[in-house]
């Protein structure tokens, strides 16, 4: 039988050190930039925290947990469709918010911000779900 | 679907986790499928079977919603 079946390829469990140690050389170079100890453009210095961030999440979402079975794939795919969805409402919603707020219709979120909402709402779902398996 | 996995988990004096090691899955998807929020894939219905000596029939039946 292919045991594959139900599996997701996920990155082996040290990459959520891996993650770690990312989200850690992102607030070293966030206190670096701070206290002006090397001189880079603030705009070039967001760009990078935001993209490290990025791919941290990444790594943490597509990394296995201590115990992956089934139920969990099966709640990884719940939680991923659930934070497309999540993605969509947002592009839809935010030009009315606003116009709202600002006057102005258009869709303010950057990509790298958009990505960023989707999977932390990812993990919130992931942890409700679990949490009520 | 309704199954039978408490029962025949008590007369085989299993625990969650005993069961859940025995089938390599985690404790508390034994416990989403006897409570029936989760309903188990082929592999782990026929894994259960094995575990407990009896047919896939005779622990899973189906309901008239199903």
């Amino acid at each position: 039988m292919n045991s594959s079946q139900n599996n997701l390829r996920l990155f082996p469990r040290y990459f959520n050190k891996i993650g770690l140690g990312i989200i850690l050389g992102i607030i070293v170079f966030m206190l670096l930039s701070f206290f002006e100890i090397f001189f880079i453009d603030k705009e070039v210095a967001k760009t990078i925290t935001k993209t490290l961030f990025l791919i941290s999440l990444l790594i943490f979402s597509i990394t296995r947990s201590k115990i992956e079975d089934e139920l969990t794939v099966a709640i990884r795919l719940k939680a991923f469709a659930a934070s497309f969805i999540f993605g969509v409402m947002i592009v839809i919603v935010d030009p009315f918010v606003n116009l709202v707020f600002e006057g102005v219709f258009l869709l303010e979120k950057g990509a790298v911000e958009l990505l960023i909402s989707m999977l932390l709402f990812y993990f919130f779902m992931v942890f409700l779900m679990k949490k009520n398996r | 679907m309704k199954n039978t996995i408490k029962i025949e988990r008590a007369i085989k004096y299993l625990t969650q986790e005993a069961l859940a090691n025995e089938i390599g899955v985690s404790r508390q998807t034994i416990n989403s499928i006897e409570t029936n929020r989760y309903v188990p894939s082929t592999l782990l219905a026929l894994k259960l079977s094995k575990v407990f000596d009896k047919s896939v029939n005779d622990i899973f039946e189906l309901e008239e919603n199903d």
